[in-house]
């Protein structure tokens, strides 16, 4: 039973912190991230299965956090009302070649970022760009004006 | 102005006028977290050990131990006795809260004789001369599964006589 208990909780305290940290730090795989990915991984497991090698034990935690998974997304799908607190809401960082400094500050995105983002999509100017939207996901989308 | 994007609306994703981007929620959860970890260093999660000495005329004793653990945690407790007059049949007696859920995994110097006395784990040490000290070191690891608040006292006896108690607890935390 603990073992259940245990990854529930593993579940929505990871749920938590990665909503309260902000979608930048989503969007961003470096490869100081990619490390710090594979030590909070080792670090959740000794809490979670702590002295517990069994397959039953494996079983146990990886079906809970798969089931919350899965709830948490059916949640999201039926109930479009509770979105806005499971997934957040995209964001208008850019609008009529504009940067929104409000919204950039408030994602911690600089302008370089921005920048570097549009040149990924062959943006060169973001005098080209009608609006950019930072997704929940943390990806930037743009959108280019009429004849651009 | 261009289009708007389908599904944008401009009072909720650019204006940010919900309560998704309502600053304080964000703040206050960012502080609860960082309160967590401050008591993390302040000790209230363990493991450092904490000294509790009883004195009296016939005998000193001094427990190092930590009386907050965490599933998992090997710790230790070390009990000096010092003797300010000659014990003749110096016993511990240590509360069932001292065993329940913990792994023992050593004991040195190994008691003369272990009993229990009404559900309390009894350790005979022997001897101890006056002016003289004994040092007892029980290493421990607290099981997983043992979450919660036990009693662990001790008490110092010359054969049937009680010499003092140490009262305390152990908490362990999930």
């Amino acid at each position: 039973m603990d073992i259940v208990l245990r990854a529930i909780v593993v579940f929505f305290f990871l749920y938590v912190l990665m909503r309260v940290i902000g979608r930048r730090e989503l969007s961003s795989l470096e490869p100081f991230d990619l490390i710090l990915l594979v030590v909070l991984g080792d670090a959740v497991q000794q809490g979670l299965t702590q002295d517990d090698y069994s397959l039953t034990g494996g079983f146990l935690a990886i079906g809970t956090i798969a089931l919350l998974q899965l709830a948490v997304s059916y949640t999201n799908f039926r109930f479009p009302r509770l979105r806005w607190l499971l997934d957040g809401e995209p964001i208008v960082v850019v609008q009529d070649g504009k940067p929104l400094e409000k919204n950039l500050n408030r994602e911690r995105v600089t302008i370089d970022d921005l920048m570097a983002a549009a040149r990924q999509q062959n943006i060169a100017s973001l005098d080209d760009v009608a609006w950019a939207v930072m997704e929940t996901s943390g990806a930037i989308s743009f959108i280019k004006k009429p004849g651009s | 102005m261009s289009d708007i994007p389908d599904r944008i609306v401009l009072r909720r994703h650019r204006d940010l006028e919900t309560v998704a981007f309502h600053r304080p929620v964000r703040w206050v959860l960012l502080l609860l977290l960082l309160a967590v970890l401050v008591l993390g260093l302040l000790n209230v999660f363990g493991q450092r050990p904490e000294t509790h000495t009883v004195d009296t005329a016939r005998a000193r004793l001094e427990l190092y131990a930590p009386s907050h653990l965490r599933g998992g945690l090997l710790y230790e407790a070390r009990f000096t006795i010092t003797a300010h007059r000659g014990l003749k049949d110096a016993l511990l007696q240590l509360s069932p809260g001292w065993n329940e859920g913990m792994q023992m995994n050593t004991m040195e110097p190994s008691p003369l004789g272990q009993s229990s006395r009404d559900g309390d784990l009894l350790l005979d040490l022997g001897h101890i001369g006056a002016g003289r000290v004994y040092r007892l070191f029980l290493q421990f690891q607290t099981n997983a599964t043992n979450v919660g608040r036990r009693r662990a006292d001790v008490s110092l006896y010359d054969g049937a006589t009680k010499l003092l108690t140490i009262e305390r607890t152990v908490t362990v935390y999930p």
